[in-house]
């Protein structure tokens, strides 16, 4: 890990703005879990005041990485550099569960094991009472949590696209880049990107060699596995001659576009500037073209904080919505959901607390269907509709555009 | 950071606190651990100190039964809020106790017919003043970090803000307190009426006391109807001088902008590039207007205050026209105090305040002061109170620290003798209490000696702070 972190400490002023949208902080108030204090103790690590402990393990998990402190951040402190740095200590000095790391390590770079671990598991899961349909963020950390996941799909999304629908003239050709979840459980996801995307004439690569984008492993501070799955990655994308990449997944878009700068390093620039998010592809590349029949439900939009607080992006995908359905706005759209890989295990109270709060802005809002960008937030926000029965149905937004999407102008030669 | 070496009696002194203060507060609320201590050892300031105890109350009683405890032992006690005071206020500068507030954010009622309400100290001021817009109320007390900061610490500093200028000051809004003293009595002061001048008024004496002569547990606060509108104007100038001018013939038009906010060429250098446009090179003092009331005020103000602003050579105005437009107006304000740390590393934020008329001349000592301009000072603030934040920037060279004190040196002296104050909002904390006795004479620093040997007689609350 290169020591930029220990001179990016200085810049924090101390001012106490991250206060003012750290997910965490707003629940707890500790001012151990907000960037100020994590920078504090990340000072006092340097200057050899403490060591790792359990304590301080908590304090560095318990942060959400979702960068809304860089964002509003006066002071222009790059949090990300502290925050990865703190996780890579935490890995080096205290080590990782054995678990995680065998599938970090061993796995994950491996698609053929990581499809068999998933199907003994899909095969034994009914052996846990499924009383209430709860779910992980991120599937290598399956077996840690105190939820389960929704069922794993029977084939996955890699299998389902191993053929490229050819098209005749299509007007852009592009990959894309599944990622886990929607690899492995929202198949359907996968499907509505590549069906739009066909018929807005575009032609869709789900390059056979990609693996999980990392998130998991950088999650957990091992940054080596993380540069592994990059590399590959890297390789099998490049491999292909792409006008652009697209994903579905916000923590996927930001791990390949964003960290995969400094994991790879400056030659992944021309790769990253082709990265987009589905609806920030499709607003800028056939956002005045495609035509819609607007489904007949009202529709309000969550921001994944890795979308909406890592690059930027909100009003792409409302313009999608405002296309395909009766869009209304909830109150705190960009407010976490509470999901997020290894967080959400320990500090499971907080997650729900969380959740509690999106679930109530999301009924408040008098919505038929949530849909947001990201298909963690999905898993998260479904699993909080699921425990209390509701009629709400929870999304990812390019499916509503599927149904709504109307086969004329471009799409007609289809 | 500052540790300081125990001896064997103390540490176990030490040892003995903290096992009454888990015995009777629960050991959720009593931390001890270094990692817990890091993250509540610093404030604004940067400065750092390392507690022994924090102690996290849930209510009134849990701070009375730590003051006892600390009073039992001697152990200085700090209480601190969000910990983003500008004077070091909440630095536990003598190790001890840090009291954190933050966990008693409950607002307690809210009186829309009385136009009153009790909060807890670690409300968020932001928080509450949304809470009560609700109603159509409102509390203007603005510091510019109002989205994190408490009333609790706001009532402990006296916060001021953008809104001084019509609406007053912290102190101008509080009715009553619940203040826990030294020894861990609980005391009321004031009415929850809107008057009362029963008594001495003790309230105003606790309001910007910083955590010396007591810790609040309860503030009732005055309310007051919410505007119904407002509209912002930013003034560009291409002198210092015409920027001044210009905000004392709006004010002698008879008008109190909501707020009335100065900044020179120095801070608009360092936040140039944080608005959604930038501001241009040419500009070299800047003043952002807030007008409220109801529209037909508004529409008769408006003009009135753009009128003397071109009047007095401001070569561009602009009124906000949408409330986007608005915020990032005021963003870019809200970003200065951090932002300068982009001109130099390290900064002395002073608050001087100064009557009106004497601005100029006050800024025109300052230049002179710095007049070799190997330490960067940049101006902003509430002009129209005559509240000038004086930022000095220096960095790491050998010296700059030193000159950059001397500096801070020569300006108090200019601000006392033009008959203004050393903190207009800040505070005095321990990094202003070198200058008290340029302001206060030896007779009325005794009267206060006087009151807080009364309320303090162990001198544990917040030890350091205020006086030398």
């Amino acid at each position: 890990m290169s020591t930029d972190w220990k001179t990016e400490v200085d810049k924090c002023s101390k001012c106490g703005k991250c206060h003012t949208v750290c997910p965490v902080f707003l629940e707890t108030g500790d001012e151990s879990m907000v960037s100020r204090g994590r920078i504090s103790l990340a000072e006092a690590l340097r200057d050899k005041q403490i060591v790792y402990t359990d304590k301080l393990r908590d304090y560095v998990y318990s942060c959400k990485k979702c960068m809304r402190c860089r964002t509003v951040c006066p002071s222009g402190v790059d949090y990300e550099v502290i925050i990865s740095a703190l996780l890579s200590g935490v890995a080096e000095n205290m080590g990782i569960p054995l678990l995680p790391r065998i599938i970090f390590r061993y796995i994950l770079p491996r698609r053929i094991l990581f499809d068999l671990m998933l199907k003994v598991s899909s095969k034994i899961q009914w052996l846990i009472p499924m009383k209430r349909r709860g779910q992980m963020r991120h599937l290598p950390l399956l077996f840690m949590g105190k939820r389960w996941i929704p069922t794993l799909a029977k084939k996955t999304a890699l299998q389902k696209f191993r053929k490229t629908k050819k098209l005749k003239n299509p007007k852009m050709r592009v990959g894309l880049f599944t990622g886990c979840l929607i690899n492995y459980i929202y198949v359907d996801i996968a499907e509505a990107v590549v069906d739009v995307l066909n018929r807005m004439n575009i032609e869709v690569v789900v390059p056979q060699g990609q693996l999980c984008c990392g998130t998991p492993s950088s999650t957990m501070g091992d940054f080596k596995s993380t540069k592994k799955l990059a590399d590959v990655n890297k390789e099998v994308f490049e491999s292909q001659k792409l006008d652009a990449i697209v994903t579905a997944c916000a923590t996927c878009t930001k791990a390949i576009k964003m960290d995969y700068l400094r994991t790879l390093g400056p030659s992944w620039q021309s790769m990253s500037d082709k990265i987009y998010d589905i609806s920030e592809f499709i607003d800028k590349y056939c956002g005045d073209e495609y035509e819609t029949k607007p489904i007949d439900e009202k529709v309000t939009y969550h921001d994944p904080c890795h979308l909406l607080w890592v690059r930027g992006i909100s009003d792409e995908p409302r313009n999608v919505l405002k296309k395909s359905s009766d869009f209304v706005e909830m109150d705190q759209a960009g407010a976490c959901c509470g999901g997020g890989g290894i967080f959400t295990i320990i500090h499971y109270d907080l997650t729900l607390k969380m959740l509690e709060r999106k679930v109530a802005s999301i009924e408040r809002s008098g919505a038929d269907t949530v849909a947001t960008n990201c298909p963690g937030c999905v898993m998260q926000i479904a699993d909080g509709f699921a425990g209390k029965n509701s009629k709400i149905k929870t999304t990812h937004s390019i499916q509503i555009l599927q149904k709504a999407l109307v086969d004329s102008g471009i799409n007609k030669e289809k | 950071m500052k540790h300081f070496k125990k001896t064997k009696t103390e540490s176990k002194k030490h040892q003995k606190v903290l096992n009454e203060l888990i015995m009777v507060l629960g050991g959720e609320k009593v931390l001890s651990a270094i990692e817990d201590r890091i993250c509540y050892s610093y404030d604004g300031t940067k400065q750092k100190a390392l507690p022994d105890i924090v102690v996290r109350p849930g209510c009134t009683s849990d701070v009375s039964n730590t003051l006892k405890i600390a009073n039992k032992y001697e152990i200085p006690i700090y209480a601190r809020g969000a910990g983003t005071g500008l004077t070091g206020g909440a630095v536990p500068l003598m190790g001890g106790i840090v009291l954190d507030l933050k966990s008693m954010n409950r607002i307690i009622e809210i009186c829309p017919e009385d136009f009153v309400a009790t909060v807890e100290p670690g409300v968020v001021t932001k928080h509450f003043q949304d809470e009560i817009a609700k109603f159509d109320l409102f509390y203007p007390p603005d510091p510019s970090s109002a989205a994190f900061s408490t009333i609790g610490g706001n009532v402990a500093e006296c916060a001021g803000g953008i809104t001084g200028l019509k609406y007053g000051v912290t102190r101008d809004y509080i009715l009553a307190l619940e203040i826990v003293l030294s020894d861990g009595s609980v005391i009321n002061t004031g009415r929850k009426t809107l008057r009362s001048v029963t008594g001495y008024d003790l309230t105003r004496l606790f309001i910007g006391s910083e955590g010396t002569l007591g810790v609040f547990t309860r503030i009732t606060v005055k309310l007051i109807p919410k505007p119904k509108k407002i509209e912002t104007l930013a003034a560009y100038f291409s002198d210092r001088d015409d920027a001044i001018d210009a905000a004392d013939l709006i004010i002698d038009n008879n008008i109190l902008p909501r707020t009335l906010e100065f900044m020179d060429q120095m801070t608009i250098s360092a936040v140039r590039g944080y608005g959604e446009a930038p501001i241009g090179e040419d500009v070299k003092a800047l003043l952002l207007i807030d007008i409220d009331g109801t529209e037909e005020s508004i529409s008769h103000e408006l003009p009135v205050v753009e009128n003397a602003c071109k009047e007095k050579k401001a070569f561009k105005t602009k009124v906000a026209e949408t409330p986007r437009e608005r915020e990032s107006i005021w963003a870019v304000r809200r970003s200065i105090s951090p932002a300068l740390y982009n001109i130099a590393p390290h900064k002395i934020n002073e608050d001087i305040c100064v009557p009106r008329s004497k601005i100029k001349e006050i800024l025109q000592k300052v230049d002179q002061i710095n007049e070799h301009q190997t330490i960067y000072i940049a101006n902003f603030g509430h002009i129209g109170d005559g509240n000038i934040h004086v930022n000095i920037m220096y960095n790491d060279d050998p010296g700059q620290a030193a000159l950059a004190e001397s500096i801070v040196n020569k300006i108090m002296r200019e601000v006392v003798a033009v008959g203004g104050t050393i903190s207009g909002e800040h505070g005095i904390g321990n990094k202003k209490s070198q200058f008290m006795e340029l302001e206060i004479s030896p007779k009325e620093l005794a009267i206060m000696k006087r009151f807080k040997g009364f309320f303090d007689p162990k001198g544990i609350m917040n030890p350091g702070k205020m006086f030398i």
